[in-house]
């Protein structure tokens, strides 16, 4: 929905298959949606003519299989199938929504967006796995652009991105869109005539979707073990989580642990068994600040001396199955969010992410937000416009005194994140609570 | 893949179940295949056949959309009730034009290579082998692709348009590594025989060898010279702008500057489908004749692009630069193209007192629209140029820099390249920029 015109009103249906071949040292895959027996018979050929051609020039390499096979069928939770929902009523939530977030003139653009998505998945493998899954995953988000005397602002709502999960139509009632409508449209309008946000080195407070954005780009990607061992090392980099560090690496603070949680019934990542046909699985990743494991797949894991955490995805049937962050938990703290701000003297609190950017070992950040309110004195004060912040990444975590409570805990689902070439999108999630940081540069985006 | 008479036949086919006011159907047909290397071995070695069919239903201004890769006569049916049965239930949208009626296109040369169309496993398999040569023979590792893809699409709709298009294309991208260095290269061409590996090994080597030791050096205020690949990724973080739904929601920064100068007088930029260095499709994906367009002339913005929305909305021609519907981005350049300039690249490094000569960034993301302040990271072989030559390596640095503010005093080389990305394709030339804001520096 734009400015009262439905924009993008689909349905769309992709069916088809993927087949991986392990030939003579090497893998192909190869994909087709031509479900005729000639067409399975020519694709399964074309996998294995691609692995043997593979297998001519690559050093010989074991590959690992998953330990176990399995034969199941899972569901993932949801309460209200959107099917059932009418289309009408999808239509007039969008409309409603999206009409009142134009307070005033200076809004130009107005949006609203509802996406869902079930997916069946049949997995079978010649160790005799035969899995069957149906995953459940919707969301739903407004976004307000105001513009006006050269300069344009705008607030998204939930977070940047809107909220995303694994469920029906329930996640789309839990964003809440027409009661926040006119805030955010409000919130882009006053943005217009804020003051810009300082540059300098003060405390900084970071809201729940922005805390999500930190640890996807920060912590998710960096710990993804093909990224650590070289595998994207063309496109989206390498990383600084090296093996080596591994169980030394003090990569945050005390009070940060990170785990890998794709049981979490509303993680948008959270399936039964992964793509390789591993079981869902929680780990470790950061636990009381140090670096103790990685999102790993079953030849990764192999490497290392580890069993697969089942973190392997593929965007659908065309696309070749990789290692993805999938659900990422920081462990919430024990303080309530408003107690975040009590002994800031002189500080920023940003909210909803609007610009990201890391080097290609995931160490260099500067990300900018949607909005910020000044801190003076443990009270939040003035809107600032155009809030950025940047750092490095283990200098950053290690900087992290204090983390909401569950109160304020929420599993931020990413719907569109890039990997791979050809390039993927995973569904993850990041969940966290807003949380303090120390002496972080901040305004570093318009920085002289 | 399916040909271009199996398309149009099925979008023949697909249309004649509609009883829709106006009806677009679109049949899509891709075969991909891609053999990624890492450590000079190749570690994901794939390939993927698709085809798809997407309709438009409009019924009484109201639209709906429904899309399939089931292409048995019954799914085709099912797509286009589910398309109807969508537009009844949307708001009416009274600024909704008529769908375009056939026009005649000019298709661009050399869009179709056959040999890319045929290529094998084997064929890339062997492209990536000369490419490891010249990393075993340093004591290198390579990370990257090869990869070769055909696409092809056909356009049909109720007032008569008729539109079909085939291309190829074909791709190596190398980060080479060496101890504490690494270089790029990468090139682009729809016919795979034109793709010379061993030669492109050699430079991604060169420039990680080159690049070895690096120093660190101050960020702040540089000269530099962006090589394409840097150079095109910049670029094409204003695209956008040249947009009239950008332009109309106040994002662009058109809104200020259209038909003033914005730039440099020697900045001029197409968008040129026809270009010979990337030949692609002469129609949009509403069928409607895709012009060549001068985005930027001698400095000024000149223009935006539009689709048979905007067209209408503004009254404006329509330059047929539409997206798939169901699009929520507004019209789009596909094809730009920045004209080059009268030296060579060797000459504008020979001519740079003290700069930084930039192969590639990496992640770039706007961090202001209207003011097109971009932030990124240099990556892949980044260089001191002292005195007229280039002198050693240098640790990657952070930049937030305006796009405009660069291209107001900048100077081009004579010679365009193509670059691309998984979001974009442009034709561009290396660029030597006076100002360039670099803010934070790395170890590496």
């Amino acid at each position: 929905m734009r400015n009262g015109i439905v924009s993008s009103l689909a349905d769309a249906t992709t069916r088809g298959y993927g087949i991986r071949a392990f030939v003579n040292g090497a893998w192909g895959f190869a994909a087709s949606s031509d479900l005729e027996d000639a067409g399975i018979d020519r694709t399964a050929a074309r996998a294995v003519e691609i692995a043997k051609s593979a297998g001519n020039h690559e050093r010989r390499r074991n590959t690992s299989i998953p330990p176990h096979a399995y034969n199941d069928r899972f569901v993932s939770a949801y309460t209200q199938d959107p099917a059932e929902i009418p289309l009408e009523r999808r239509v007039a939530l969008l409309l409603d929504a999206e009409k009142l977030l134009h307070v005033d003139q200076r809004v130009t653009a107005g949006r609203a967006w509802i996406e869902l998505w079930r997916t069946e998945k049949t997995f079978y493998s010649t160790i005799g796995s035969r899995i069957e899954q149906t995953i459940y995953q919707s969301g739903s988000g407004l976004q307000a652009i105001a513009a006006g005397e050269g300069d344009m602002q705008v607030r998204s709502f939930p977070g940047d991105i809107g909220l995303y999960a694994a469920g029906g139509w329930e996640v789309i009632e839990r964003a809440a869109l027409r009661e926040n409508a006119a805030r955010i449209g409000e919130e882009a309008v006053a943005l217009l005539g804020a003051p810009q946000c300082p540059s300098g080195e003060m405390d900084l407070i970071l809201g729940g979707s922005q805390m999500s954005l930190q640890i996807h780009e920060s912590c998710g990607h960096p710990a993804e073990l093909d990224r650590v061992m070289g595998w994207e090392a063309n496109f989206s980099g390498v990383s600084f989580l090296e093996i080596a560090q591994l169980g030394k690496l003090k990569y945050g603070s005390d009070i940060v642990t990170i785990v890998v949680d794709n049981t979490l019934p509303e993680g948008l990542a959270t399936v039964g068994y992964d793509d390789e046909g591993s079981k869902s699985v929680t780990s470790d990743i950061i636990r009381d600040g140090v670096l103790v494991g990685y999102e790993m797949s079953n030849e990764t894991a192999a490497a290392i001396g580890r069993r697969s955490n089942a973190c392997v995805r593929a965007q659908g049937w065309e696309f070749v199955p990789m290692i993805r962050m999938c659900n990422l938990n920081l462990l919430p703290g024990t303080v309530p969010f408003e107690a975040l701000f009590d002994d800031v003297k002189d500080g920023i609190y940003m909210e909803s992410n609007r610009s990201w950017s890391i080097d290609d070992h995931r160490l260099n950040f500067q990300f900018g937000c949607q909005i910020g309110w000044e801190i003076r004195n443990g009270k939040r004060g003035r809107m600032l416009r155009n809030p950025t912040y940047g750092g490095i990444t283990p200098k950053f975590w290690n900087s992290c005194d204090a983390i909401a409570d569950r109160a304020s805990w929420v599993a931020w689902g990413t719907p569109h994140c890039g990997k791979g070439e050809p390039i993927q999108v995973g569904r993850t999630a990041q969940c966290a609570s807003p949380a303090r940081f120390r002496n972080v540069k901040v305004g570093v985006g318009y920085a002289k | 893949m399916l040909n271009n008479h199996e398309r149009e036949e099925l979008a023949e086919h697909t249309l004649s179940y509609s009883r829709a006011d106006q009806t677009e159907v679109i049949i899509a047909a891709e075969d991909a295949a891609w053999s990624r290397f890492t450590r000079n071995t190749i570690h994901q070695n794939l390939a993927y056949a698709n085809a798809n069919a997407s309709v438009r239903a409009i019924v009484d201004h109201r639209t709906g959309v429904a899309q399939t890769n089931v292409l048995t006569d019954a799914a085709l049916h099912e797509a286009v009730r589910r398309a109807i049965v969508m537009a009844q239930l949307a708001p009416r949208d009274p600024a909704q034009p008529l769908l375009p009626e056939h026009a005649e296109y000019e298709p661009a040369d050399g869009a179709y290579a056959i040999s890319t169309a045929q290529a094998t496993a084997q064929q890339r398999a062997e492209l990536c082998e000369a490419i490891f040569r010249s990393a075993r023979s340093r004591d290198f590792w390579c990370a990257g692709f090869a990869r070769t893809t055909q696409a092809g699409i056909s356009v049909v709709n109720s007032r008569g348009a008729r539109a079909s298009f085939d291309g190829t294309d074909a791709a190596i991208n190398i980060k080479m590594n060496a101890p504490d260095s690494s270089g790029y290269a990468e090139t682009y061409s729809t016919d795979v025989l034109d793709l010379d590996a061993a030669a492109l090994g050699e430079r991604s080597a060169q420039k990680a060898a080159a690049a070895k030791a690096p120093r660190a050096v101050a960020p702040g205020e540089w000269t530099v010279i962006l090589e394409p690949p840097a150079f095109g990724e910049f670029f094409s973080c204003i695209v956008r702008h040249f947009s009239a739904q950008a332009y109309d929601e106040g994002s662009s920064f058109l809104c200020d500057q259209l038909d003033r100068k914005c730039v440099g007088s020697n900045v001029t930029i197409w968008d040129d489908y026809a270009h010979p260095l990337a030949p692609g499709m002469p129609f949009d994906f509403e069928g409607a004749p895709t012009q060549r367009v001068a985005l930027v002339k001698d400095g000024v913005a000149a223009a935006y692009v539009t689709d048979s929305y905007w067209a209408a909305k503004f009254s404006k021609p329509n330059t047929g630069h539409a997206l798939p519907a169901p699009n929520t981005f507004g019209p789009m350049p596909r094809h730009t193209v920045v004209n080059g300039g009268s030296k060579s690249l060797e000459q504008l490094i020979a001519e740079t007192k003290l700069g930084l000569l930039v192969s590639r960034f990496w992640y770039l993301r706007p961090v202001d629209e209207r003011r097109t302040i971009i932030t990124g990271m240099t990556r892949d072989g980044t260089f001191l140029i002292e005195d007229g030559k280039v002198t050693h390596g240098v640790h990657n640095l952070r930049f937030n820099q305006s796009v405009l503010e660069a291209l107001a005093s900048c100077e081009f080389s004579n010679m365009q390249t193509r670059t691309a990305s998984y979001h974009y394709s442009t034709v561009v030339p290396a660029v030597k920029i006076e100002r360039f804001t670099f803010t934070s520096e790395t170890d590496f």
